[in-house]
């Protein structure tokens, strides 16, 4: 039978009258489920929608009130009012930034946004720390301030506009989240994405400001203190692998690149073992500089434990010491999948150096180090000049709190948000049946910081 | 006409006893110390729940301890390390941050150190559960450096789910229940240990499947499996 007699003879089908309301039927029903399934993305994405323009509104007014406070706290001639408002365009910076983070603008283009967003608060919140201490503003910090008001007078002007073209309905969110359709690609959501990215522009000269910042550009930069040593070869560096691990132990080292971009740069390798499946690898990477070993990974499944925490710190020390790294003393502990993750710090002279920091990880069936991450340390490490503190032990417990019981004391030199470092007297003591640690300053005799431990059945964590 | 009628009266009469059943369901609210199949109280309901958030468990949270839950408890062990028996004991309700002792602060920051872990290894999953493991942890590295990051949200949720920055949560896949032989956890927890192997890059793409031109524009640091890592 050919096609179209086959259409004739389904035309003549129809033509009874039974068919006819069965093949209504179904239509209506398809419609009607079409309909319903339209309606349903409609409401959807009319609820997507709204979210953004929340989003989108709470932001703007954040940014607003940051403009705000940013020139208040110009004007303020005390101390305390100026960390008091500071504080305040620290907490709505943060609030912007978290609204930003919702919107379906692609991460590249708000990038600098966030940036600033972000600037603007650290700046807010290291200010704020010193005028606590009662000092003033300093020149520069004042020009400083000025220059991010500016910045946040032309992100708030821009996002007016945006707002304007948002609430006249020009623009819908919904449509820019769905990239798929050419169309909207072409009109509506190149304008806002543009609108974006000349706000991004007016930024772009900044990045470079220095203060003492966390998140600073110029302090991550820092040129690593632990990198010791002359540029090795691939070759060299291939020899430090097998050092690592013990000649006994290696079937094969196999070089899989390097990374030239990093602030420390490496070669990495992968390594075989004798007496294990050939598919478990260990990847490793060492530095270019000196040849150390950055960080290494040995996933492998673990059997049944056999060794305990006490055994596992001591091997990981041992492992330290023979690969030169002398005097790590271990901190805290973590215990997962049969593993233990020990941190280690540098000692020297009885005073515990937490940014030296070198993570073992030791399977807990045969006491094998499957880990190792020295990036703190590579970054930290050198002989400290450490004075003499100014405080006694004694002055320094008085200076804390009599409700808390003093368990354990001892000298420590501590990492701050900015980088830098303080010279501390380490309480570890008991307040409500819950552990603390706390730092006293041994030169001042500042409260510098205050941790809560946490200990859990595997290993102790701070809060 | 007669059979249409026959069925309406089978139908209503069918779902009235489908709501007796489940209103005269009554939830005892025992201090249990164990969990164990056969159970019903509100505390199986909280493991049910978690469970199900986590991807372990699909059946409804009825708060009865049946067979599904059984091995939903019992692939969770397995992926926790813990001992496989499909009962929830002290040891398993820890892991899940569940605690039969009043909510110490040990339990509270470990209940909040496994809903990030969770999180991460769900985005793992998503993103690169066929990587070979540095490139599963590499992926963990890229989010938790994005949140030190000033450019990016600051928290492992805000990254994750910022709008189209990772295809695995456009499209859904980081809702795919995690496989228990699956590595992705104990990489997840690498990650959050401070394992880097991409040594702090932001980004990374698929050079086979990348779509967009931007992209390319990064700078390469690394390959690790399929993936390109850059700055």
């Amino acid at each position: 039978m050919s096609i179209r007699e086959k259409l004739l003879d389904f035309k003549r089908r129809l033509s009874d009258r039974k068919m006819y309301s069965i093949v209504i039927v179904v239509i209506a029903l398809v419609a009607s489920w079409g309909i319903y399934q339209y309606k349903h993305a409609a409401d959807l994405r009319q609820e997507l929608d709204n979210q953004y323009n929340r989003a989108f509104y709470d932001m703007a007014g954040y940014v607003n009130n940051v403009e705000v406070l940013l020139i208040k706290s110009l004007i303020s001639s005390s101390p305390t009012r100026t960390a008091a408002t500071l504080q305040e365009a620290w907490r709505q910076a943060n609030l912007a930034q978290t609204n930003l983070g919702q919107l379906p603008v692609s991460q590249q283009v708000l990038a600098n946004t966030s940036k600033f967003l972000t600037q603007v608060g650290d700046l807010a919140y290291s200010i704020n720390h010193q005028s606590m201490e009662g000092k003033k503003l300093t020149e520069e910090q004042y020009q400083l301030i000025e220059k991010l008001h500016g910045y946040s007078v032309s992100l708030r002007q821009s996002l007016n506009d945006l707002q304007n073209q948002l609430s006249s309905g020009r623009l819908k969110w919904g449509e820019l989240a769905k990239k798929g359709t050419k169309l909207f690609q072409k009109t509506s959501s190149q304008m806002p994405n543009q609108q974006f990215e000349n706000i991004d522009k007016t930024f772009q000269d900044y990045p470079t400001l220095i203060y003492d910042g966390p998140f600073s550009d110029h302090l991550t930069s820092i040129e690593p203190k632990g990198l010791t040593g002359d540029n090795v070869s691939s070759e060299q560096a291939k020899q430090s692998v097998i050092n690592f691990f013990g000649k006994d132990k290696v079937e094969a080292v196999t070089d899989i690149g390097k990374d030239d971009s990093s602030i420390i740069k490496t070669y990495s390798f992968s390594v075989k073992f004798k007496n294990a499946p050939k598919e478990q690898e260990a990847k490793i990477d060492v530095t270019q500089k000196g040849g150390h070993i950055l960080w290494m990974l040995y996933n492998r499944p673990v059997n049944e434990e056999k060794i305990n925490m006490d055994q596992a710190k001591e091997l990981g020390r041992k492992f330290l010491e023979q690969h030169g790294y002398k005097n790590m003393v271990d901190t805290y502990y973590l215990k997962e999948d049969g593993t233990a993750v020990i941190n280690y710090a540098y000692k020297q002279n009885d005073v515990v150096v937490y940014p030296d920091l070198i993570k073992v990880k030791v399977a807990l069936d045969n006491g094998e180090i499957v880990g190792f991450e020295s990036k703190g340390y590579l970054s930290s490490h050198c002989e400290r000049n450490i004075p003499t503190p100014k405080l006694t032990m004694e002055e320094a417990r008085a200076l804390i709190t009599s409700r808390m019981e003093i368990l354990s004391s001892g000298l420590a030199i501590i990492p701050t948000d900015y980088k830098t470092e303080l010279f501390t007297y380490e309480f570890k003591g008991k307040l409500n049946d819950r552990d603390f640690l706390v730092y006293i300053n041994a030169e001042t005799g500042k409260e510098e910081k205050i941790l809560l431990i946490i200990d859990t059945p595997n290993g102790i964590l701070t809060m | 006409m007669k059979v249409i009628k026959v069925l309406a009266i089978l139908v209503i009469v069918f779902s009235i006893a489908i709501s007796l059943i489940f209103d005269g369901q009554v939830f005892i609210a025992p201090i249990a110390e164990k969990l164990a199949p056969g159970m019903e109280s509100e505390d199986v309901m909280k493991v049910q729940q978690r469970l199900k958030n986590w991807g372990y468990y699909d059946g409804s949270v009825s708060g009865k301890y049946d067979l599904k839950t059984y091995l939903a408890v019992m692939d969770f062990q397995r992926v926790y390390g813990l001992p496989v028996n499909g009962i929830t004991a002290k040891d398993t309700l820890e892991a899940m941050g569940l605690t039969t002792y009043a909510q110490s602060g040990a339990a509270m920051a470990a209940a909040s150190k496994v809903s990030d872990e969770q999180l991460l290894a769900r985005a793992i999953n998503g993103e690169a559960r066929g990587e070979v493991y540095e490139g599963q942890v590499a992926v963990g590295a890229v989010i938790l450096n994005r949140t030190k990051d000033p450019r990016f949200p600051k928290t492992i949720a805000g990254v994750i789910y910022q709008p189209g920055a990772f295809t695995a949560v456009s499209d859904g896949q980081i809702n795919v229940p995690l496989d228990p032989n699956s590595t992705v956890v104990k990489a997840a927890r690498d990650a959050l240990n401070g394992w880097d192997p991409t040594n702090g890059c932001l980004y990374y793409w698929n050079p086979a499947t990348a779509t967009s031109k931007w992209i390319w524009s990064r700078k390469i640091v690394k390959k690790i499996g399929k993936h390109y890592f850059g700055i």
